[in-house]
């Protein structure tokens, strides 16, 4: 089943299909432990952005053990299976080699029924943008990276990355949701960029809701942006139309690469200021509507 | 004093850590930095920005030149290094935080009252205001409705540091609107507490 999803889908028979999935990265945060968790939750992450249920997951690991040790590598790997518990998930297994750089993360795979598989397409004109999680973790890792983030905001950005979007897809399902994805590696801008592609529609994001990590906004505007940043809007500029004198660290927060993000759900008019509430009411407190879609604008995405 | 440095071949965030740890460990009034890729050049003009140089930058063949000069009014490290030289000057360094919009609890349309009046008179500080920097519901004062944004202007004129709290202003949703003072962040704030001689917090 082809669809252009992170995830791949495979029809076993009219009940059941399989989502498999793949994602690993070096490391974005010191501790080991939390390195396990924010890996895992990423990784499991493409089951939820398509409406399944993640059911077994095999560990990738490159490892320096000369230069390392045992013992971080045996942290990483409890945060990751303590992730995978928390997501009801079996972990069957895995493949380790030396390397000098460290790198982890898992391959999942899901359930789904076929009719219910949620795409990044099926926007439909007058539906409404919801996002899950705010944006900036690829500002702050950067910003990590170069020493400057207080252990509050560490904290911060670690609690959210390793938050996984479990409760927020549970939740979706109780909506007649038109598509939905993850946001990732593109960016907010760059995976609603794939989102709008070939519908014939543009979308309008009110850039007053879009939720942002506190401290992304001040790290974005004394140059710690990502070079992912960068590239996506070098990749997606041509889609985007925003107002003259558009603040540029905004901008590039709006394309920032995020590490395991948030949800981008889109929905009915109606049912959006509910799946809102729902999702606040259940811990997603940053939450929102952040736009919707136009279909005057046709492949733009409107900043307003 | 001047110092260059040749990031070329490096992609971000490498370039602006390089150019972060040459601000930090030397008082270079005039910076040059090379990169290859206009993420870099963005990133590190930024970033010289935000630490008070005033930055050029030309294109020659591949290669980015990025020109910063040390602009004296804004730099913390450069203009306390000056007065530190200069026996005698008596100058202290004042710093003002102003974390509300109101003064004092009892009655808010008092408060905002004593407010305009306090700003307006600690003018008379004279040159030992250094800073005054604007957080929480404080940032309120540096917006186009603000009742004392002439005054703040004034202050920033005559060489008051006024800077009000990035997070803050973003809360709020006031970034479109502020007019006066530059945009700070908690580090910077950190380490301007601890440089000021004297801080004055208004709650």
């Amino acid at each position: 089943m082809a669809t252009s999803d992170d995830a791949g889908v495979y029809r076993v028979s009219d009940e059941l299909a399989l989502i498999q999935t793949l994602d690993f990265f070096t490391p974005i945060v010191d501790n080991p432990y939390d390195f396990g968790r924010i890996a895992a939750a990423n990784s499991l992450s493409d089951i939820y952005a398509m409406g399944g249920i993640p059911k077994t997951a095999m560990n990738i690991v490159a490892y320096p053990m000369v230069k390392m040790g045992r013992e971080p590598l045996r942290e990483m790997l409890a945060g990751g299976a303590a992730a995978l518990r928390e997501a009801d998930t079996v972990l069957l297994g895995g493949h380790s080699i030396e390397d000098d750089e460290l790198k982890y993360g898992l391959s999942v795979t899901g359930f789904v029924h076929p009719m219910k598989i949620r795409t990044n397409q099926g926007l439909r004109p007058g539906d409404c943008l919801v996002l899950t999680k705010p944006l900036g973790t690829g500002i702050i890792n950067t910003a990590i990276k170069g020493g400057l983030a207080s252990p509050a905001t560490v904290r911060l950005v670690t609690k959210l990355m390793a938050t996984l979007n479990r409760r927020a897809a549970e939740i979706m399902a109780d909506f007649t949701v038109s598509a939905c994805t993850d946001i990732t590696g593109f960016g907010l801008l760059g995976h609603l960029a794939e989102m709008i592609c070939g519908t014939g529609m543009g979308v309008t994001i009110q850039i007053n809701t879009v939720p942002v990590l506190r401290d992304a906004y001040e790290f974005g505007s004394m140059g710690f942006v990502p070079a992912g940043a960068h590239k996506n809007r070098e990749f997606r500029k041509n889609m985007v139309a925003a107002p003259t004198g558009f603040d540029p660290v905004l901008r590039d927060i709006l394309y920032d690469p995020q590490t395991s993000g948030g949800l981008l759900i889109g929905c009915s008019e109606k049912d959006a200021p509910v799946l809102v509430q729902r999702l606040r009411d259940e811990g997603m407190k940053e939450a929102a509507l952040i736009g919707f879609t136009a279909q005057d604008q046709t492949n733009t995405i409107q900043l307003q | 004093m001047e110092k260059t440095i040749d990031a070329c071949g490096l992609t971000c965030p490498a370039p602006v850590l390089l150019v972060k740890d040459a601000v930090e460990q030397t008082d270079a009034k005039k910076i040059t930095v090379l990169v290859d890729n206009a993420a870099s050049l963005e990133n590190v003009s930024r970033f010289l920005g935000s630490k008070g140089y005033s930055v050029t930058d030309s294109l020659d063949g591949d290669i980015y030149r990025i020109e910063a000069q040390c602009d004296q009014a804004t730099s913390t490290v450069g203009s306390q290094k000056m007065e530190e030289q200069q026996p005698g000057a008596a100058s202290r360094k004042i710093l003002v935080l102003i974390t509300t919009d109101t003064l004092g609890s009892g009655d808010n349309s008092l408060g905002s009252k004593l407010m305009i009046n306090y700003l307006k008179t600690i003018k008379e500080m004279g040159p030992d205001l250094w800073q005054l920097i604007f957080l929480n519901g404080g940032v309120k004062l540096t917006t186009q409705s603000s009742p004392v944004l002439e005054q703040l202007q004034e202050y920033e004129k005559s060489g008051v540091i006024v800077l009000a709290c990035g997070t803050c202003l973003e809360h709020f949703g006031l970034t479109a609107v502020k007019k006066v003072g530059g945009i700070t962040n908690m580090l910077d704030i950190v380490t301007a507490t601890h440089l000021a001689d004297k801080v004055i917090t208004v709650s």
